[in-house]
């Protein structure tokens, strides 16, 4: 019989492992490509978070800086309006999310029932995220107009006079008004993002189903949204991130106003570091840098909260 | 032309623990056809991305035609790789494709033309090199990643898996092709595979990897008859080689309730008895046992019987001629060719006869 | 199960509702403010072209405009080579601090804004970027890159490995991979990107309005507020100005509609 090398036989049996070899990246290579994204990044948003911070416990007046401490955190905690403005972005930040993605779950199930010329209102309802808040807010104003806006019409020409009122004139609906205003906005683009989510699902899944007999509420309920959940989530929490930062329909429609009722953190900031001839940074930065806190926290939160503990597999 | 040598390359994966690679060596020599044969993680990959130039060595010496290319960037190696996937650039046509390693090595645009022209005109690609190769049948797409390679001209050729994307049929095709090939340009080519259809057919010699080690190297049918160890005895054949747990009590040794006249070594007790399904057969004449029959699986060349011996636990099985007539349930008489059969150690598994 | 022709109701009041206040806008800006005065829901009788030469020369229409156009284009062009980079990078390269690099930059996208603007404004008066286009243009790169780099970089990675290497042993160094290979194969992604990226900044309000007072700079969200505040009650003129805002938009998504939808939905689908 011949004799087969044994190669792996030539060495002690026993070795030391070698050191883990970290595979040679091309380092220049990597860093070059990385340059110019971070150069951007460090200037222009790590560079200006870790000021603001800064300004955040300081005076800071035009070519005078001067260190007070705690002192705008202190005066933060006993600022009104700011608690009202935090007060009216969390409503919004909560109320908006819920509002747009259960409208559009609806929508999207309906459209997914094969009804004919999707593809044109899959376009159509995709519009309104396309305009800007600023054309978006004044085409607003004049649907919220007391004498000829198209909701007072529109009210007046179902014989609900009573209901008749200034939309956003009114402090206590102001909120409401302009909540609905991203309500119609965001709604259809929450929508189409369900409608592939949809798509997507197997359809053995929902015929099989349809074989169980299962009526229409149970299937929503029991198969399509644990289906569809992960989307939600994100949807959800998508939405939540973006009415944190409202400022610029706010501020084409009623400027945080009537009475601070629809004023939100960024346009009680922008007034305070802009508007207000206060002149002082230093204080907006406590309300930007506290803010900063609260929308992490948040986000953090809401990640932990609808964090997927099994994933579903289909 | 060039040969190739392995000089205990090894390879671990950060943050991993166990060695991909192990201290292999290996010898490839000008113009040889090396395959790299073993199931899937056993390192064989990695080696050939090691020669490649793709994974950097994490110790060893790597040399091509005696030079010591360790540090040496792919691009360097004068090498050419046909990927499992083909890795075609999906944005470009088959001729940007054949000649995209040409631009980069000073060759004239003429000679760039003539060059992918022949290459295209050998593997039947002439009428395709305006497509890209989203436009291409499977087979097509594997002839334009061998034409790449080929275009290029160089040293050595390394095969990742090439045909495995490939149906039954192309694959024997393409198998046939490769072996012309080898043959018309005398190149050294190492071939990695799981498939051993693939390494017996096409390899000068082959090289059998398992846990990151080498297990043995020789040419594909030394291999066959006299494998290293039980690995290589049971992952070689289809089906497999029989192995049985055997005694030696006396002068013979018991395997179930048979005594086989095997001459004892001077090992352990304990053996492992090996035997092919090709060198058992159902005869009458001084048979060494009675079978039952559990199965017959007639493949028409030949027909695989599942037998029950005698006090043995694992079935064995037996490729009879296509004659065979046995019935499941009955019981026949069935003769082992000892002078083919093997005897391993249990507890090296390494072959002792 | 529900009837189809009720679910068919549904679905056109939604888009009544959707596309109502666009067309009502655009019926609008064919007409003069004494038509509209008379009747605001009334179909435009005679359509008066000519508001649209109107708006654009009383007011300052096509410098804001320019503008726009001017910031958009060199911040997207930016956007697109160094997101491409970076994300390219990321992607393709196993390195130690690939993942928390990355992380740094994605974690980005949920910054509120007042976390940097403020101090941008300081950093642009002091360097002299204030009230200029090249300061906002700046500042619009640095916005969008997170979103940029996510979105490129789920793409690239999808990129089979093998083309990498497949190129590296064609004798391509490491840039010319990138510039050959990556990008060509990236194009849609890239498409969609740009898209994106071209819309959101043309629509951009807030960072506008801190980092811009001189007329001669507005970029047109700016000028439209300003047209608005103008014009106060002529609405028929607004109407006009808001139209000629939108058209871009509308043109932009004619013709691109899927690959916006895909780039807008790209982050939410999972």
């Amino acid at each position: 019989m011949p004799v087969a090398p044994r190669p792996g036989e030539a060495l002690p049996p026993a070795r030391a492992l070698p050191p883990a070899s970290l595979d040679r990246q091309p380092w220049g290579a990597i860093i070059a490509f990385l340059l110019p994204a971070f150069t951007i990044y460090i200037a222009l948003t790590a560079y200006p978070v870790f000021r603001t911070l800064w300004n955040s416990f300081h005076k800071v007046l035009p070519r005078n800086e001067a260190y007070v401490g705690l002192d705008n955190y202190a005066a933060l905690v006993q600022d009104e309006i700011f608690w009202r403005s935090v007060q009216n972005t969390f409503i919004w930040a909560c109320a908006s999310p819920l509002a747009e993605v259960s409208i559009a779950l609806l929508l999207a199930l309906a459209l997914y029932a094969k009804i004919p010329g999707r593809r044109f209102f899959r376009i159509a309802w995709f519009t309104p995220v396309l305009m800007s808040y600023v054309v978006v807010g004044i085409v607003w104003v004049w649907i919220y107009n007391y004498d000829w806006g198209a909701a007072n019409a529109i009210l007046r020409a179902l014989g609900l006079e009573r209901w008749v009122q200034a939309w956003i004139g009114d402090p206590r609906i102001a909120l409401p008004s302009l909540i609905f205003i991203t309500t119609w906005m965001w709604t259809g683009f929450n929508m189409v993002v369900l409608l592939a989510a949809l798509h997507a699902l197997p359809s053995e899944v929902i015929e099989a189903a349809e074989l169980d007999n299962c009526g229409w509420g149970a299937k929503l309920l029991h198969i399509i949204i644990p289906m569809v959940k992960p989307t939600l989530l994100n949807l959800l929490v998508l939405s939540f991130i973006g009415k944190m930062k409202i400022f610029d329909l706010v501020w084409i429609t009623t400027k945080g106003g009537p009475l601070w009722s629809t004023e939100t953190v960024s346009t009680y900031t922008y007034k305070r570091a802009f508007e207000w001839n206060t002149f002082d940074l230093g204080y907006p930065s406590t309300i930007a840098a506290v803010w900063f806190v609260f929308v992490l926290v948040a986000v953090l939160g809401l990640t932990w909260a609808f964090r997927q503990r099994d994933r579903l597999e289909y | 032309m060039a040969t190739v040598a392995l000089k205990a390359l090894t390879k671990r994966y950060p943050g991993s623990d166990l060695l991909a690679v192990d201290a292999v060596d290996l010898d490839i020599a000008h113009g040889e056809f090396m395959v790299l044969l073993g199931p899937s993680g056993c390192g064989k990959s990695t080696t050939l991305r090691m020669i490649a130039g793709l994974e950097s060595i994490g110790s060893g010496e790597l040399t091509i035609d005696g030079k010591r290319v360790n540090d040496i960037p792919a691009k360097d190696r004068d090498i050419a790789m046909v990927f499992q996937s083909y890795a075609l650039y999906p944005h470009m046509t088959v001729f940007d494709n054949l000649a995209f390693g040409l631009r980069r090595r000073s060759v004239s645009a003429s000679e760039i033309r003539d060059r992918v022209r022949d290459v295209a005109a050998t593997l039947g690609l002439a009428e395709l090199l305006k497509r890209k190769p989203h436009a291409l049948s499977g087979g097509q797409r594997q002839r334009v990643a061998l034409g790449r390679a080929i275009v290029r001209d160089p040293k050595v050729f390394l095969f990742d898996e090439p045909l495995s994307n490939l149906d039954a049929a192309l694959r024997v095709g393409m198998r046939g092709e490769l072996i012309k090939l080898h043959h018309r340009l005398g190149v050294t080519m190492i071939y990695v595979t799981h498939d051993q259809v693939e390494a017996m057919t096409m390899g000068d010699r082959i090289c059998i990897m398992n846990g990151g080690k080498v297990v043995q190297i020789g040419a594909p049918l030394d291999v066959y008859r006299e494998p290293a160890d039980m690995f290589v005895a049971a992952f070689l054949g289809s089906p497999p080689a029989n192995l049985l747990t055997g005694r030696f009590n006396g002068s013979g040794l018991e395997v179930g309730d048979m005594r086989l006249p095997v001459a004892r070594r001077d090992s352990a007790d304990e053996v492992i008895f090996a035997i092919r399904p090709e060198d058992i057969r159902i005869d009458g004449s001084a048979p060494h046992a009675q079978g039952e029959v559990l199965a017959v699986e007639p493949l028409g060349a030949e027909t695989i019987v599942r037998f029950r011996l005698p006090g043995v636990a694992s079935d064995v099985l037996v490729r009879g001629p296509r004659t065979v007539a046995a019935k499941v349930g009955e019981r026949v008489p069935v003769v082992f060719d000892l002078d083919a059969a093997h005897l391993f150690d249990p507890v090296t598994t390494r072959r002792i006869l | 199960m529900i009837p189809k022709a009720f679910l068919f109701v549904v679905v056109i009041v939604y888009t009544a509702f959707a596309a109502g206040p666009f067309v009502w806008v655009a019926t609008m800006s064919l007409r003069t403010t004494s038509e509209i005065t008379q009747d605001h829901y009334a179909w435009p009788e005679t359509l008066h072209w000519e508001k649209f030469p109107q708006a654009w020369f009383n007011s300052n229409y096509s410098v804001y405009f320019e503008n726009s156009l001017l910031v958009v284009v060199s911040a997207v062009a930016v956007l697109t080579v160094v997101g491409a980079m970076a994300a390219h990078c990321f992607a393709r390269y196993r390195f130690r601090v690939n993942r928390i690099l990355y992380f740094i930059i994605f974690s980005a996208i949920i910054f509120p804004p007042q976390i940097t603007i403020i101090a941008l404004f300081q950093i642009l008066v002091q360097y002299g970027l204030y009230n200029s286009l090249v300061g906002l243009t700046l500042v619009y790169i640095a916005v969008q890159l997170p979103l940029t780099v996510y979105i490129l970089e789920s793409f690239f990675a999808r990129i089979p490995a093998d083309l990498f290497d497949a190129a590296r042993i064609d004798g391509y160094p490491e840039w010319q991979i990138f510039w050959k290979v990556s990008l060509p194969i990236a194009l849609p992604a890239i498409a969609t990107t740009i898209i994106l990226n071209t819309i959101l900044l043309w629509n951009e309000f807030l960072y506008a309005v801190v980092l811009i007072t001189d007329e001669a700079k507005r970029t047109l969200p700016l000028g439209i507020q300003r047209f608005m505040g103008d014009q106060l009650e002529d609405v028929g003129m607004i109407a006009t100005g808001l139209m000629i805002a939108i058209i871009p938009v509308v043109l932009i998504y004619v013709f691109f509609s899927e690959k916006l939808i895909q780039g807008m939905t790209a982050g939410a689908v999972k």
